[in-house]
C-alpha cells in the first residue's frame, strides 16, 4: 500500500513565522480518501504543495509513495501525484478538452498504450465524454474544473490531490465528485481533498485530518472528527448539516445520509 | 499578494505637502538640468540641493539604500573605464605597476556619475514623496481625461498582479510534470504551456474588470468633483513656471557658450 | 400597486455567434423588496439573467435580444449599463477581477462608484463610511485592496455597490469562491440588505442556505424556468429534485421514508424527523 509520510516538516515563508510550530509537522497518509480542512491560513495549501516539492521544507523528511521528496524534483513527482489546483485557468491552454487532459500524460512520456488509455478513462469519470473536442474556455468555469481534474488523473498517478474541488460546483457535479473519490479511494490510490465543504467530508471521506494554527488537531476517523465543538469553531470548520439535524433532534452524532438514517431508525 | 508598485512614504514634510504638480515639473526640469548644465560645480551644487531637499523630506535613510544599490555599481564603472581607458587621457594622477589612472578620465567620471545620481535621486525623491493616485488626480483636475487617469493608476497593480499570476501557473504546470529548467530545448517547449493561460487568463480579467467599471458607472458624462484639495500656493505657481523655464534658458545659454 | 422591481417578457438571448439561445421563454416578475435565490446546473442560464437584469447583455456583450427586459420601470435597451448601474448593482463571482484596479486604499476603492456618478465630496464620504460600516470592512480602510483575501475583496465589492444606493442587487454566486467565514459574512449583510427593503436576485449552488434564506426561489435547467416559488414548493416536485438537485433534508426526508411534503429547512426536518415513524 503506497503511504505518504511527513517528519518534524518546519517551513516558513520568506519574511515569515514558521507555518508549522516546533517541532514540526507530522503526519502520516495511507491509501483511501482523506479530507484536509481548517480555516484559511492554517497550513493546507502548503502542505499540499510542499507533498509535491513545490515548496522545500528548511527541515524534515517528506516521503510520498516511497519518494524523498527532498531529492526529487516538482516534474518527476508528477508521474505519482495527480494534483489539481483551485483555479483551472491557471493550466488550461490547449484547443481541445482532449489535448488539455492528454498533456500530462504525454508530457511525464507515458507509453503511447498507457496515455489512451488514462485519457479515455479520466474524460469518463469527469463527466466529459462527448466535450473532447470542445475548446476549454467554451466551457463553464465549474466545467473548466472538471478538465483539470481529469486532466491531473489522465496519467494514473497513486495519489491524488484535489484542492478546493467543490467550489462552484452545482449539484450534479458534486454528486459526480462524491462518486469519482469514492471510487479513486477504493482502487487503493492515496487521495486527498482540501475542502471546506463539510457535507462533503461527511459523504465522501472516511479519514479527516484537522489542522488548526499549523498544527493537527485531529488526524482519524471521520465519524468522530465533529464532535469537539470547541475545536471545530478554533479550526474555523462549519457544521455538517446532516450533524445539525442529529443535534436538533436528540440523536447522537452523525456525518453522512446513511448514519443518520440507520441510527434514526433504530 | 503585494500591494501596488507604490514606493510612496508616510510623511509630513514641505515636500509631502507641496502640490504634485509642482513636484512633476520641479523633478523633471531637474533631471533635465543635470544634462544640460555645463561643468561639475554646477553639476555638485545641483546635488547638494537634491541632498538638501531629500533630508527634508525624511528620506535620506532609504535614498543611501538606493544609491549604494544602484549608483554605486554605475559610478565604480564609469570611473574605472574613463579613468584608464578614455582616449583624451594625458595627464597621469597615480600608476599602479604598468596600470595607469588618468586625471582626465576622473574628472569626465566623476560628472557623468553626478549626472546620473541626480536623475536618480530626483526620481526617488518624488516618488518617495509623491502618492500616485496624487499625480493622477492633480492631472485629472487640470484637465486630464478619467479613461486616461484610470490607465495610470491601473497600470500599477497591473504589475504585481500578472506577476503573482505567472508565478501561480508556473507552479501548476510543474505540477502537472512539465520542465521548467534546464536545456534550451525543454525551457522551449515550455514557453506555450506558461505564456498561453498567462495570454487567456489576462484577457479574460481584462473583459471581467471591464464589466466591473461599466457597473460602477465608469464612464458618466458628469463633472468630476474632486475631494482632493491640494494645497497651492502663488510660490508654488512661480516656482513651477521659474524651474519650467530654466530649462529652455540653460540649453540656450550653453548654445551661446555657456561652461 | 407598486411598480415590480424587475420584469422579464417573454425574453430569450443569444451571444453573439452562439448556435443556441443561453435563455428561451423566460417570463419573470420580481416585485421591489423581494429575496429571489436563482439555481440550476451549469449553463442553465442563471449567470446569464443577472447580465440581462443589469443590462451587459445585450450591451457589453452583443448577441441577439428576444422580448422586454423591465428593471425600475426602464427598458434594459433604452438604458446604458453605466446609467443603469445608479439604481442597480451586479457583484460578479470573482472576488478578484472587480476591483476597480486603480485605487490603493479601501476607502478610496469604495468611493470610486459615487465618484463616477457624480456625488458630492461631503456626500461620498458619508456614503464610504457607511457602505463599509454595512459591510464590516471599516478596519481595513487604510490597506491596499491587493493585500486582501478573496472573503474581503468579495465584501469590498459589495461595499462598493451599496455606497452607489442601487435598489435593486444582482448576485451572481457571490460566495462561491469563499470559505465559510466570508461566506457567512456576506449572507449576514444580504439579510440586513433585505430588511431594508432592497430587492435581492442571487444565484447560488448550496441548495441548504438558499432555503433558509429565499422566500422565493426560481430553478433552471438549459436556459428555461423549470420552476418559481417558495423553497418547499420547488424542492417538492420531482422533476426539479432530478435536474436540479435537493437540500440534504429533503433528500433524508425522502430516502427515510417520510410522507410528503418533505421538508427544505432544518426546523421543519426536526419537526417531521422527530416524530417516530409508525
Amino acid at each position: 500500500m503506497p503511504d505518504i509520510s511527513l517528519e518534524k516538516v518546519l517551513f516558513s515563508y520568506p519574511g515569515g513565522v514558521d507555518v508549522y510550530p516546533q517541532p514540526g509537522l507530522s503526519l502520516a497518509l495511507e491509501s483511501g480518501v482523506t479530507a484536509l480542512v481548517g480555516e484559511n491560513g492554517a497550513g493546507k495549501t502548503t502542505l499540499t504543495k510542499l507533498l509535491i516539492g513545490l515548496l522545500r521544507p528548511r527541515s524534515g523528511d517528506i516521503n510520498v509513495a516511497g519518494l524523498d521528496v527532498s531529492k526529487t524534483t516538482v516534474a518527476a513527482m508528477a508521474k505519482t501525484v495527480g494534483y489539481t489546483f483551485q483555479n483551472p485557468d491557471d493550466q488550461l491552454f490547449e484547443r481541445t478538452v482532449k489535448a488539455e487532459v492528454t498533456f500530462g500524460p504525454r508530457v511525464l512520456k507515458r507509453p503511447p498504450a498507457d496515455v489512451d488509455r488514462g485519457v479515455a478513462a479520466a474524460i469518463k469519470a469527469c463527466g466529459l465524454a462527448g466535450k473532447e473536442d470542445v475548446h476549454p474556455h467554451d466551457l463553464g468555469l465549474s466545467e473548466r474544473k472538471w478538465v483539470a481534474i481529469a486532466s491531473a488523473l489522465a496519467s494514473e498517478p497513486s495519489v491524488v490531490v484535489l484542492d478546493e474541488p467543490t467550489l462552484g460546483q452545482d449539484y450534479p457535479s458534486r454528486q459526480r465528485l462524491r462518486e469519482l473519490v469514492m471510487r479513486l479511494g477504493s482502487e487503493g490510490k492515496i487521495v486527498l481533498v482540501v475542502t471546506h465543504d463539510m457535507d462533503f467530508v461527511g459523504e465522501a471521506c472516511p479519514k479527516t485530518v484537522v489542522l488548526s494554527h499549523g498544527a493537527v488537531r485531529y488526524a482519524g476517523p471521520t465519524s468522530n472528527a465533529f464532535g469537539d465543538r470547541a475545536l471545530l469553531k478554533e479550526a474555523g470548520i462549519e457544521p455538517l448539516h446532516v450533524t445539525g439535524l442529529a443535534q436538533a433532534i436528540g440523536l447522537r452524532q452523525c456525518v453522512n445520509e446513511a448514519e443518520f438514517l440507520a441510527t434514526w431508525r433504530r | 499578494m503585494a500591494g501596488g508598485l507604490s514606493l510612496y512614504q508616510e510623511g509630513a514634510s514641505l515636500l509631502h505637502r507641496a502640490h504634485p504638480l509642482t513636484k512633476g515639473v520641479f523633478t523633471l526640469s531637474v533631471i533635465a538640468l543635470a544634462f544640460i548644465v555645463p561643468s561639475l560645480y554646477w553639476i555638485l551644487a545641483l546635488a547638494l540641493i537634491l541632498l538638501i531637499l531629500v533630508t527634508v523630506a525624511g528620506v535620506l535613510r532609504r535614498l543611501i539604500a538606493v544609491a549604494l544599490a544602484l549608483l554605486l555599481p554605475i559610478a565604480v564603472l564609469l570611473l574605472a573605464v574613463q579613468g584608464f581607458a578614455n582616449p583624451a587621457n594625458h595627464t597621469v594622477l597615480f600608476a599602479i605597476g604598468p596600470v595607469v589612472y588618468y586625471t582626465e578620465g576622473l574628472y569626465i567620471a566623476a560628472i557623468a556619475a553626478l549626472r546620473i545620481t541626480c536623475l536618480v535621486v530626483a526620481t526617488f525623491l518624488f516618488s518617495f514623496t509623491t502618492r500616485p493616485a496624487d499625480i493622477t488626480e492633480a492631472l485629472m483636475q487640470r484637465g486630464l481625461s478619467p479613461a486616461m487617469g484610470y490607465v495610470v493608476q491601473s497600470a500599477l497593480q497591473i504589475i504585481p498582479q500578472t506577476l503573482d499570476m505567472a508565478g501561480r501557473i508556473q507552479d501548476a504546470q510543474r505540477a502537472r510534470g512539465l520542465e521548467t529548467e534546464g536545456s534550451l530545448p525543454k525551457r522551449a517547449r515550455a514557453y506555450l504551456p506558461l505564456m498561453l493561460p498567462l495570454v487567456l487568463s489576462s484577457l479574460v480579467a481584462t473583459q471581467e474588470r471591464a464589466m466591473a467599471l461599466e457597473v460602477r458607472g465608469f464612464g458618466l458624462p458628469v463633472k468630476r468633483v474632486s475631494r482632493y484639495e491640494f494645497v497651492d500656493s502663488a510660490v508654488q505657481r512661480v516656482t513651477r513656471w521659474t524651474l519650467a523655464l530654466a530649462v529652455p534658458g540653460a540649453i540656450i545659454a550653453r548654445l551661446a557658450g555657456w561652461k | 400597486m407598486s411598480e415590480p422591481a424587475v420584469v422579464f417578457e417573454d425574453v430569450g438571448y443569444a451571444y453573439e455567434e452562439a448556435p443556441r439561445e443561453a435563455v428561451s421563454d423566460i417570463n419573470l416578475r420580481i416585485d421591489a423588496g423581494e429575496w429571489v435565490g436563482v439555481t440550476g446546473p451549469t449553463n442553465a442560464g442563471k449567470s446569464t439573467l443577472c447580465l440581462l437584469a443589469m443590462g451587459l447583455a445585450p450591451h457589453f456583450f452583443g448577441g441577439k435580444l428576444r422580448g422586454k427586459v423591465t428593471v425600475l420601470g426602464t427598458e434594459s435597451r433604452a438604458i446604458k449599463v453605466i446609467e443603469r448601474s445608479t439604481d442597480v448593482g451586479l457583484l460578479f463571482q470573482n472576488p478578484f477581477t472587480q476591483v476597480s484596479g486603480a485605487r490603493e486604499r479601501v476607502d478610496e476603492e469604495v468611493a470610486f462608484g459615487p465618484e463616477c456618478h457624480g456625488v458630492a465630496p461631503a456626500e461620498i464620504e458619508a456614503r464610504v463610511g457607511e457602505a463599509m460600516d454595512l459591510v464590516g470592512i471599516s478596519a481595513l480602510a487604510a490597506r491596499h485592496p491587493l493585500d486582501l483575501s478573496g472573503g474581503q475583496l468579495q465584501r469590498l465589492a459589495l461595499a462598493s455597490l451599496l455606497a452607489m444606493r442601487p435598489k435593486v442587487l444582482l448576485l451572481d454566486e457571490p460566495t462561491s469562491q469563499l470559505d465559510p467565514a466570508g461566506t457567512a459574512a456576506i449572507f449576514e449583510v444580504l439579510s440586513g440588505l433585505h430588511q431594508s427593503g432592497i430587492t435581492i436576485v442571487m444565484v447560488e449552488h448550496r441548495l441548504e442556505t438558499l432555503c433558509e434564506l429565499c422566500p422565493r426561489i426560481v430553478a433552471m435547467v438549459t436556459g428555461r424556468i423549470l420552476a418559481d416559488g417558495a423553497p418547499q414548493d420547488v424542492f417538492n416536485r420531482e422533476v426539479v429534485q432530478e435536474r436540479v438537485g435537493l437540500p440534504v433534508y429533503t433528500r433524508l426526508a425522502l430516502s427515510a421514508p417520510l410522507p410528503a411534503p418533505w421538508p427544505v429547512r432544518l426546523s421543519e426536518s426536526a419537526k417531521a424527523f422527530g416524530t417516530p415513524i409508525a
